[in-house]
C-alpha cells in the first residue's frame, strides 16, 4: 500500500521555471513550419495548467468543425467558422515573440488529444477526420512558399515522384482526357469569375501544370471518380491536387500513431494527475457527441421507471420529436414500427431498463390488444433493443442523423424528425405549446427549418425553452454547442435542472 | 450406346457433343454419386490448392482461407479451412457437397472461431474478383431470357471480359488474373497479383466504380443520360473496341429495335426504342424519329433505324454543335448497349464467396472452366473462330462419357503403360482447361516465390 504511493510520486519533479537557451533552440527547430505532421512527441515539460487550458482549446476546434460536419458545410465553409476560432485558440503567427510558444501549444496539445482520443474506434475516426480537416484548413492559411517549405522539409514522407515533361508531353491526351476537367475545376476556383476554355486548359497542362505519378491505392476516391490517368499501376494526378495526398497522408500515419499510443496507454494511466483531465476531456466530447449512454450513472437515472416517464417531470425534458411520439402512443395505444423503435431506444438511453421498458410498452399496448398478442408481436422486438434477442447488439438511441436518414413518416406514423416532417402549422402549434410564442422566435425557427437546418433549429427551441435556467446559471451555451441527438437534448435539460436545484438547495 | 460404340471413335464423340448441345429446356443435373466420383477422380485438387496457397506447400494464404459448401440439402455451411491439399481433398470428398465456395484469407484459422473470440476473425486478404451475368442483360437481350444463354448472348460475356481484363492489365498493373466459367450464364475473373490480394474495401470499391461507367447512365435518371466528356482514356478504349462489335452483336444478332406493323406497343422493342430516344439531345430529332417509326408499315430492322437517326437528323438538325451532340450521344448508345454490367457487391467486399473454378453447377452439370477470352484452348477448331464456347464446354456428363469410352477402348499393352501414367483427367475433354490452368498457376507461384525472396533480401539490408 505505501510502496504503491510512493512509487506513483517518485520521478515526479517540479516544473521548472525558465527554460534555458539551449532548449530554446532546441524547439525553433522542432517549430520551423506552421503545420507540422506532429512526428515528434513533446519532451519538455509543462505546468498541468497548461496542459488542461491548451487541451480545452484544441478540442474547443475540433467540436466546432465536428458540429460544421454534422451540417455537411463544404470545407470552404467550415474554413469560414473555423478562422476566427483559429486566431482565438490556436494562432500561428509566422514571427514574433508569442510565436514559439503558439507552436507548442499546438504540439503539446495535439499530443495530449491524441491520449483522449486513442481510447475505441469511434473516437479515434473522429478525431483523425476533424484533425484531417484542421490540418487541411491550415495549409490553405499557409503562403505559397511557406506549401513549398513544408512539403520539402517532409520528402521522407511524401514519396512521390514528379513525372518529366517528356513523360507528360508523350501521355498529354490521357492526361487531359482524365484530369482535364479536375485542372479545370481547380483553376476555376483559384480565379473566381474566370471562364477557361478548353485550349487555355490544355496549354495550362503543358506549360504549367506539373503531374505525380503515385500508386493507385493512395487514391482511391480519384480512381472511382474516374478523374485521373491510370497506367500499369500508377496514377497520374495534377499537382493541384497535392494537399488531398499531404492530408491523407496525414491522416493515415495519424491512424497509425493513435493505435500505438492506445497500446502504451496502460502505462501512462498510474498519473494520478492526468488520468481524471483526460477523462474529462474525453467525457466533454462524448457529451457533445453523445455516445456516452453506455456508461449511464445508476444515480441519475433511478427516477426513471415505467410510470415516471408518463409524467410531466421528466417528459417536459424530451425533445419534440420523442414528445409527439410519446403524445401519439397514449392518444392510441400503439405506434408503427420505426416509431416504436425511435421512442423505444430514446427511452433506453435515458436509463429505462428493460423490464421497466416492457411494463411501459405492455401497458400502453394492452388498452387496445390483449397480453397475449403484445407478448406474441411486439416482445420479442423490446428485448431485440436492448441486445437479449438474436444477434444480441446492444442498439444505440438514434442521433439525428439516423433520423434524418430513415423514410419521413407515412400516414399514421410519428416518427422522424418534427423541424422536417410537420407541416410549418403544425410545427407552430407545437411551439406554442412549449410556450413559444414570441412571433420573431418563431420566425427564427422557421428560417432555420427552411434551410435545413433541422437540428439547428431544435438547438434555437431549447435555448428558448431554457432560457431561465441558462441565464440563472449564468451560463452562455458552449459555442457550436449543437443538438445533433434527441437524447442529449434530454440530458442536457435534466442537467440544467439539476444544478440550479443544488444551487437553491445550496442557498 | 451399343450402337456407339460400332461406329468409329471420332464419331462417337461428336454424338455425345450433339446430346450436349440439345435445347436447353432438358437439362441433366448431377447425381450425389456423379459428384463423389468427380471430386475424388478428376477435379484438379493440386492446381486449386496451389492456385490459393500461392505456393507448393501449404502456406497461412491457404490454411487461414474459409471455403464454404453447399449441400445437397440446401445447407449452406461456412468457415471451414484445411491444413494441405489431402485434408482439403478428403474433406470435399466426404462431404460431397453439391459446389464449394472461395472466401477470404483472415487472421486465425476460420474452423477454430468458436475457441476465439468474436472479433478476432478478421479478413486480411482476397483475391480481387469480377462477375459478370447474363441475366443483368435481360432489358436487352433479345435471344434469350433468365437463365438461358446461347452463342448470340455470350458474345456479351466475350466483349465484356475483353474490356474489364485490358483496364485490370494495362490500368491497374495486374498480371495474374484468370476467368471462370461460371457454369450457367456467366463469367467470374480472380486476380491474384499480391497487391490486388491485399485491397483494402474501399480501393476495391474505388476500382469497381472506374469499371462501372454504366452506373451514370442506366437506372432512372432520364434528364442526364450522358457519359463524361472527353472520354477517359479507358471508356475511349473500351469505345473503340465496343465499335467495331457494334454491328454484329446488336444490330445484327439482339435486333433490340426490329418491328413490324404488328408488333404491338407494349412490346419489348418499343421500350427499347424509347431507351434508345432517350439518348437523343434534340427533342425535335426525338419526336420526329418516334413519328416515323410508329408510322411505319413494313418491317423495320434494328440497322434502319440506327441508319435512320443520321438519316433524319440531315433534315432536323441545324447547327454543327447539334450534330456534334448527335455524334456523342451515339457513342453513348454504343456504351450502354455493349460495356460490361457488373456486379458490384462481389468485388467490393472481401468476405463475399465465390464458386470455385472447376466446381459442377449443380443446375446444369457444367465444369466451370477457365477460359481465356482472347481464344480458344478447347481443341475443338470448330470454335476457334468465336472463343470459348460455353455451349460446348466440359460437362460432367460428358466428361464421364468419354471417361468410359477411354476404357472401353481396345490397346495394345504399350500403349497401356503409358496410360497408367495418364491422369484420368488427361482422358477426357477437360485437358486443356485443367493444362491452361495450371500455368496460369505455375506463373503466380514463380512471381510469388521471387517476389519473396527479394522482399527477404530487401529485410536483410536493415
Amino acid at each position: 500500500m505505501f510502496r504503491q504511493v510512493k512509487r506513483k510520486t517518485t520521478g515526479r519533479r517540479n516544473f521548472e521555471e525558465s527554460v534555458s537557451g539551449d532548449i530554446q533552440q532546441k524547439l525553433e527547430g522542432l517549430y520551423q513550419h506552421r503545420l507540422s505532421f506532429y512526428d515528434i512527441p513533446p519532451l519538455q515539460e509543462i505546468t498541468l495548467e497548461d496542459f488542461e487550458t491548451w487541451s480545452i482549446d484544441r478540442l474547443k476546434l475540433l467540436i466546432e468543425i465536428e458540429s460544421c460536419v454534422a451540417r455537411s458545410k463544404s470545407l470552404k465553409d467550415i474554413e469560414a467558422s473555423i478562422r476566427p476560432l483559429l486566431l482565438k485558440y490556436l494562432p500561428m503567427n509566422s514571427s514574433g515573440d508569442a510565436c514559439l510558444r503558439e507552436r507548442m501549444k499546438d504540439h503539446y496539445s495535439h499530443f495530449i488529444l491524441r491520449l483522449v482520443f486513442c481510447r475505441s474506434e469511434d473516437l479515434r475516426k473522429k478525431f483523425i477526420k476533424n484533425e484531417g480537416i484542421l490540418f487541411r484548413i491550415r495549409y490553405n492559411l499557409l503562403q505559397p512558399k511557406e506549401q513549398q517549405e513544408f512539403i520539402e522539409s517532409n520528402s521522407d514522407k511524401l514519396v512521390w515522384k514528379f513525372i518529366t515533361n517528356e513523360e507528360k508531353l508523350d501521355k498529354f491526351d490521357q492526361l487531359y482526357n482524365a484530369s482535364g476537367l479536375l485542372i479545370k475545376n481547380t483553376l476555376m476556383n483559384d480565379n473566381p469569375g474566370i471562364e477557361f476554355t478548353n485550349e487555355q486548359i490544355k496549354t495550362h497542362i503543358k506549360t504549367k501544370e506539373n503531374f505525380i505519378k503515385l500508386p493507385f491505392e493512395k487514391v482511391a476516391n480519384l480512381v472511382s471518380s474516374r478523374s485521373i490517368y491510370l497506367y500499369q499501376g500508377y496514377a497520374y494526378i495534377p499537382s493541384s491536387l497535392q494537399l488531398n495526398l499531404i492530408a491523407t497522408e496525414f491522416q493515415d500515419s495519424l491512424n497509425t500513431m493513435l493505435l500505438r499510443t492506445f497500446q502504451t496507454l496502460p502505462r501512462l494511466e498510474e498519473d494520478d494527475r492526468i488520468l481524471p483531465l483526460l477523462n474529462n476531456l474525453s467525457s466533454n466530447f462524448s457529451n457533445i457527441q453523445y455516445d456516452n449512454f453506455n456508461n449511464i450513472d445508476p444515480s441519475l437515472v433511478s427516477d426513471i421507471n415505467h410510470q415516471s416517464i408518463q409524467t410531466p417531470t421528466i417528459i417536459q425534458h424530451y425533445p419534440l420529436c420523442s414528445k409527439i411520439l410519446q403524445q401519439n402512443l397514449s392518444l392510441n395505444s400503439h405506434l408503427k414500427y420505426a416509431g416504436r423503435q425511435q421512442l423505444g431506444l430514446f427511452l433506453k438511453g435515458i436509463g429505462l431498463n428493460v423490464d421497466e421498458a416492457l411494463k411501459f410498452w405492455s401497458i400502453q399496448f394492452t388498452k387496445k390488444i390483449s397480453m397475449e398478442k403484445f407478448n406474441k408481436d411486439y416482445k420479442y422486438n423490446i428485448r431485440h433493443n436492448y441486445g437479449l434477442e438474436g444477434a444480441r447488439i446492444n442498439y444505440k438511441p438514434w442521433d439525428c442523423a439516423t433520423i434524418l436518414s430513415k423514410p419521413k413518416p407515412g400516414k399514421g406514423e410519428f416518427h422522424g424528425c418534427p423541424y422536417r416532417d410537420l407541416s410549418v402549422d403544425n410545427l407552430i402549434t407545437n411551439l406554442n405549446e412549449l410556450g413559444i410564442e414570441d412571433q420573431h422566435q418563431i420566425n427564427e425557427i422557421i428560417d432555420d427549418v427552411g434551410k435545413r437546418d433541422y437540428t439547428i433549429a431544435c438547438t434555437r427551441v431549447f435555448e428558448i425553452t431554457h432560457a431561465k435556467q441558462l441565464n440563472q446559471q449564468q451560463q452562455k451555451v458552449a459555442e457550436g454547442m449543437h443538438i445533433n441527438h434527441p437524447n442529449l437534448y434530454f440530458d442536457r435539460s435534466r442537467q440544467l435542472e439539476r444544478s440550479l436545484e443544488k444551487k437553491e438547495a445550496s442557498v | 450406346m451399343t450402337q456407339d460404340l460400332e461406329e468409329p471413335q471420332g464419331q462417337a464423340i461428336q454424338n455425345t457433343y450433339e446430346s450436349q448441345t440439345q435445347p436447353q429446356g432438358q437439362k441433366w443435373k448431377p447425381s450425389s454419386a456423379d459428384m463423389q466420383h468427380y471430386y475424388e477422380r478428376l477435379l484438379p485438387f493440386r492446381y486449386v490448392f496451389q492456385w490459393l496457397s500461392h505456393s507448393p506447400k501449404p502456406t497461412k494464404d491457404f490454411t487461414m482461407r474459409e471455403f464454404a459448401y453447399e449441400h445437397r440439402s440446401g445447407a449452406y455451411q461456412r468457415y471451414n479451412s484445411f491444413e494441405s491439399q489431402e485434408e482439403f481433398k478428403k474433406s470435399v470428398v466426404n462431404a460431397n457437397p453439391t459446389r464449394f465456395e472461395i472466401g477470404a484469407v483472415y487472421t486465425v484459422n476460420p474452423k477454430e472461431r468458436r475457441n476465439l473470440p468474436k472479433n478476432a476473425l478478421k479478413p486480411i486478404s482476397k483475391e480481387l474478383v469480377f462477375d459478370i451475368d447474363l441475366t443483368d442483360y435481360d432489358d436487352i437481350r433479345t435471344c434469350c431470357q433468365g437463365t438461358d444463354i446461347c452463342m448470340k448472348c455470350w458474345k456479351f460475356i466475350r466483349v465484356g471480359s475483353k474490356i474489364i481484363e485490358s483496364a485490370l492489365r494495362d490500368d491497374f498493373g495486374f498480371k495474374h488474373l484468370v476467368w471462370v466459367f461460371s457454369g450457367r450464364r456467366g463469367a467470374h475473373c480472380w486476380i491474384s497479383d499480391s497487391r490486388a490480394r491485399n485491397l483494402d474495401e474501399l480501393t476495391r470499391k474505388a476500382i469497381v466504380e472506374y469499371m462501372d461507367v454504366l452506373s451514370s447512365i442506366r437506372g432512372n435518371n432520364k434528364f442526364m443520360k450522358k457519359i463524361k466528356k472527353p472520354y477517359h482514356p479507358h471508356v475511349e478504349r473500351s469505345f473503340n473496341y465496343l465499335k467495331q462489335e457494334f454491328i454484329d452483336i446488336i444490330l445484327e444478332d439482339q435486333e433490340p429495335w426490329l418491328t413490324s406493323s404488328t408488333t404491338p406497343k407494349d412490346a419489348k422493342a418499343w421500350t427499347q426504342i424509347e431507351e434508345l430516344l432517350s439518348f437523343i439531345p434534340e427533342k425535335s430529332l426525338q419526336i420526329e424519329l418516334r413519328n416515323k417509326w410508329i408510322n411505319q408499315n413494313s418491317l423495320s430492322t434494328s440497322k434502319t433505324k440506327w441508319e435512320d437517326i443520321n438519316e433524319v437528323a440531315k433534315r432536323v438538325l441545324k447547327t454543327q454543335i447539334q450534330v456534334l451532340q448527335l455524334n456523342e450521344a451515339k457513342k453513348d448508345i454504343i456504351i450502354y448497349y455493349m460495356y460490361p454490367r457488373l456486379d458490384v457487391e462481389v468485388s467490393r467486399q472481401m468476405i463475399h464467396l465465390l464458386k470455385s473454378p472447376f466446381c459442377i453447377h449443380p443446375g446444369t452439370g457444367n465444369v466451370c472452366v477457365p477460359f481465356d477470352p482472347s481464344k480458344n484452348i478447347s481443341n475443338n477448331s470448330e470454335d476457334d473462330e468465336y472463343g470459348f464456347n460455353p455451349t460446348t464446354a466440359p460437362n460432367l456428363k460428358l466428361i464421364q462419357s468419354e471417361l468410359e469410352e477411354w476404357d472401353r477402348k481396345p490397346k495394345n499393352s504399350n500403349e497401356n503403360e503409358n496410360e497408367k501414367r495418364l491422369a484420368d483427367y488427361e482422358k477426357t475433354s477437360l485437358k486443356p482447361y485443367i493444362d491452361y490452368f495450371a500455368k496460369f498457376v505455375n506463373e503466380l507461384i514463380k512471381e510469388e516465390l521471387s517476389g519473396k525472396r527479394s522482399r527477404e533480401d530487401d529485410s536483410l539490408e536493415f
